[in-house]
């Protein structure tokens, strides 16, 4: 089994305490990065439907809700799923944290797994601005806005979150096997929980943006 | 790095994160309550609220920021205060001119000149 | 008055160390292509936006020799490509990186005590997510230019340009990301990997300014990559998000674009600040004064700069509320800026100023800095602005700042760390000559243009009336002396790594971390990590002597 006197601190860190803090402390700032990076598409979203608040209520209509509701429920759960990962890795429970990473994985790919077939549907009701659009009666030039913005937002927030499924894979395939992660150093799986939990986040703000619009 | 409740039983350690799990749900829940409450207006200032109660919730406990003040805390929130920028100033031109949200009119007659390839 | 530094007595080569340093400890193409050593990837960063420069030069070549005469020398169409391909060009793939990836590099772990920056890597991928989207804004070069300006207003840029416009605008959307891995990997070195003793007050102002630099650049380029990707997008597939026939608001595109843009000019600005605090103390032989003010000053400037982005659209269609507001944040933000320079003029109060090259750019970035930034105030008053908005007076107010400032810094910059960098002494009086003759090609290049900005000369535009033809003349053969300027330090820098004498530890007789160390310095800085015990600057007035910050004293 390997341990913890195989890690060693890369050359211009003093101890693996420090890596690790200034691994979690890098990974924080690149979410302020990410912040400004949606929040600005949301600001987009936030100016117009401020301009347009009728018309992005009907084309809002044919969002497809139970897609939407479902999938925050996976992401959500899979949320849960990388803390508890993370929790076993301090404890040094290999097994429960290989388990609870493939679940983690696997939450990941049912979302996106709906969100695909969520796309199906869509192009069935011809809400695809430029490629399949139909303007629906009283959305005039202005609802294809709302789905311009569905499109790259949910586009946007499916590739971060295949990033993540990448980096969660990578620790599972490379980092484990060869005994990277230890109750003394589990730093990686840290900061990638950090930034599964944001990818969650950012849908926190998308599914009411784009799922809750005109439904009274 | 250290979890406060790390010598404690298996299921006091992940109690905290499947009761913050149950209350994210809960409040999403209520979100999509209120979408078909018809609270015109006032919907997306309520599920913008929760929104923010939810990424609290995610923050302190999923993403470990609970506990003392960090220099992580700055970062955490620094993204939205730089975010309130964008949005408080921009405000300031879209609030104060004349006519808007009704600024144009998309059904109106429009102009076509060519498009160009990329 | 004194020529000669503290330190530079009559002496032959200073003695060449048998251990090896950063340059010679690997040769292969591999260890240069592959470091990790932050010093390696400065010069690699070094190769690339020296070659940036260049194609930016000759656009601005082109330009200038079209405007020489009202008769022009490029089809309209052409000239329009230039313009904008010498601002994008310039702005992203010269200005930006230039001090920060380059000099702040190099130096920042030097400067705090560490032996690399935090995250290597990170820092090795910038530079080749950098020359990706060099390869991209190439292409776009190549195949013809964009020709949207490079502020892309939409929807010229989105519907109507029929140049190159997604490739450009793809380009300096992949630039944002080295962007972004520089300044995260500099935030959090200057946080965590600080040598003991050195604490933020003890930081020289070189480190300040990278730090508020690094802040700017996290927070405002997310916004501009957001901004170019939907940009991108409109062109790529005729969506038409800013596009007034769908109900868009082509002034949202340019809030987002100035929301980064602004903080952009004070990205290339904050960095050669920090040059210049670093230059005048030493070659004053005192400390600067107001460290503490200074410091302050960096931090508002790069907070302050995210209010005042839309005196750039004052006549593109805001409300006048909103233009009012944002004129007086804009007169706010030029308070710290003053402030600096008050005192870096104070500074030399006293002082025994040597006149070497170093000095005389950092000198002349104070002056032209100040009145660069007198002509932005006059631009921030609302009823000034109506007249010269579009004008040649911005365009020689940004010039007076990006180029008569920033590269006058980063020639500064180059002058005073290159025996650091090379262990090589350059020929001082070539050196000396090629700064007065830049600050005077400058001047004569750009002072003219504010002439012709007043009496109403369009920006952007191949032709101009014939009365303006004198003021054009004088602005183009400005440009010939410097370019030449700028094409000396290459002749006499090359010269002088073959056979320049050869530098010691210390040569100027500065009091930075990065001057304990060899020249050039060894792979992983420092034999032993210093412990800090004094604040910056310490340079003694009285006897001429200085201490380095880990606590050597130099009897003056």
């Amino acid at each position: 089994m390997p341990d913890s006197a195989v890690l060693r601190p890369d050359l211009q860190y003093a101890s693996l305490a420090q890596q690790g803090e200034t691994a979690e402390l890098g990974m924080w700032v690149f979410l302020v990065n990410e912040t400004l990076f949606f929040g600005a598409l949301i600001f987009i979203y936030f100016i117009y439907r401020l301009t347009y608040p009728h018309e992005f209520a009907v084309a809002a209509r044919d969002a497809v809700l139970w897609c939407g509701s479902v999938n925050f429920v996976l992401l959500l759960t899979s949320s849960l799923t990388m803390v508890v990962a993370i929790n076993a890795a301090a404890q040094g429970e290999r097994r429960a944290m290989v388990c609870w990473l493939i679940a983690t994985a696997a939450l990941g790919c049912a979302f996106l797994g709906v969100k695909g077939f969520e796309y199906y549907l869509d192009y069935q009701d011809e809400v695809v601005p430029v490629v399949n659009y139909l303007s629906k009666p009283g959305e005039g030039r202005a609802g294809e806005l709302f789905w311009v913005f569905y499109w790259i937002a949910t586009g946007l927030h499916a590739i971060h979150l295949m990033i993540g499924i990448g980096l969660v894979l990578y620790v599972l395939a490379w980092k484990i096997p060869r005994g990277k992660i230890t109750p003394a150093y589990y730093t990686p799986l840290e900061v990638i929980g950090i930034y599964w939990s944001f990818v969650d986040t950012v849908w926190l703000y998308l599914y009411p943006c784009i799922y809750l619009v005109g439904r009274s | 790095m250290r979890f406060a409740l790390e010598t404690d039983p298996k299921r006091a350690r992940t109690l905290p994160f499947v009761a913050v799990w149950l209350i994210l749900l809960l409040l999403g829940g209520l979100s999509l309550w209120a979408a078909f409450l018809g609270l015109g207006m006032w919907t997306p200032a309520v599920q913008s609220g929760i929104a923010a109660i939810q990424t609290a919730l995610v923050f302190t406990v999923f993403m470990r920021l609970k506990g003392e003040p960090s220099l992580k805390w700055v970062f955490a929130v620094g993204g939205f205060l730089w975010l309130s920028f964008l949005f408080g100033l921009s405000m300031t031109d879209y609030s104060s001119r004349q006519g808007w949200p009704t600024m144009y009119d998309p059904s109106g007659p429009s102009y076509q000149l060519p498009r160009h390839s990329p | 008055m004194s020529v000669t530094t503290v330190e530079r007595v009559p002496q032959g080569d200073a003695p060449v160390s048998a251990e090896p340093n950063y340059l010679t400890a690997e040769h292969t193409v591999a260890s240069w292509l592959l470091t990790k050593d932050h010093k390696r990837i400065a010069l690699l960063f070094f190769a690339s936006i020296t070659f940036f420069f260049f194609i930016g030069g000759i656009a601005a070549t082109l330009m200038r020799l079209n405007l020489a005469t009202p008769g022009g020398l490029l089809q309209p169409a052409v000239y329009n490509r230039m313009f904008t391909m010498h601002g994008i060009i310039m702005v992203w793939f010269f200005l930006i990186p230039s001090i920060p990836a380059t000099f702040g590099n190099f130096f920042i772990p030097m400067m705090i005590g560490a032996k690399d920056l935090a995250f290597p890597r990170i820092n090795l991928a910038s530079w080749y997510v950098f020359n990706l989207s060099g390869l991209v804004v190439l292409y776009a070069l190549i195949m013809g230019g964009a020709n949207a300006g490079w502020t892309f207003y939409t929807p010229l840029s989105t519907v109507y340009a029929n140049g190159y416009v997604f490739a450009a605008a793809f380009a300096v959307f992949i630039n944002g990301f080295s962007s972004i891995m520089t300044a995260l990997n500099f935030v959090v070195t200057i946080h965590r990997m600080r040598a003991p003793g050195m604490t933020w007050m003890r930081l020289p102002l070189f480190v300040w300014a990278i730090y508020a630099v690094s802040v700017v650049m996290l927070t405002a380029t997310p916004v501009l990559a957001m901004d170019t990707f939907l940009l991108a997008a409109e062109r790529f597939m005729g969506i038409g998000l800013f596009d007034p026939n769908h109900g868009g608001d082509p002034l949202l595109w340019q809030h987002m674009f100035w929301f980064y843009s602004h903080p952009a000019v004070y990205i290339m600005i904050l960095p050669s600040m920090g040059v210049v605090s670093e230059i005048i103390p030493c070659y004053a032989r005192r400390p600067i004064f107001g460290y503490a003010g200074m410091t302050i000053a960096l931090m508002s400037i790069a907070i302050l700069s995210f209010f005042v982005w839309a005196h750039h659209m004052f006549v593109a269609g805001i409300s006048i509320y909103s233009a009012v507001f944002f004129s007086l944040m804009t007169f706010f933000v030029a308070v710290p800026s003053a402030i600096k320079v008050f005192n870096w003029t104070v500074s030399l109060h006293k002082g025994r100023i040597v006149f070497d090259a170093a000095m005389l750019y950092a000198l002349g970035f104070v002056l032209l800095f100040t009145l660069g930034g007198v002509t932005g105030l006059m631009l921030a008053t609302l009823a000034v602005d109506v007249d010269v908005h579009g004008t040649y007076f911005v365009v020689a107010h940004f010039h007076y700042i990006m180029v008569g400032a920033t590269v006058s810094a980063f020639f500064g910059a180059l002058h005073f760390w290159w025996p650091k960098m090379t262990g090589r002494m350059f020929p001082e009086s070539w050196a000396r000559f090629a700064a007065i003759l830049t600050y005077v090609g400058f001047n004569l290049t750009f002072f003219p243009q504010f002439i012709l900005g007043y009496l109403g000369m369009p920006r952007r535009s191949y032709t101009y009336p014939a009365q303006w033809q004198s003021w054009n003349l004088l602005s183009s053969a400005g440009a010939s002396i410097l370019a030449v300027a700028y094409l000396l330090p290459l002749l006499y820098l090359g010269w002088s790594l073959i056979w320049g004498r050869r530098a010691g530890a210390n040569p100027w007789g500065a009091t930075g971390l990065e001057w304990i160390t060899a020249s050039p310095p060894p792979p992983h800085n420092f034999e032993r990590t210093p412990i800090v015990t004094l604040d910056p600057y310490a340079y003694d007035p009285e006897t001429g002597g200085y201490t380095t910050q880990e606590g050597t004293l130099h009897a003056g």
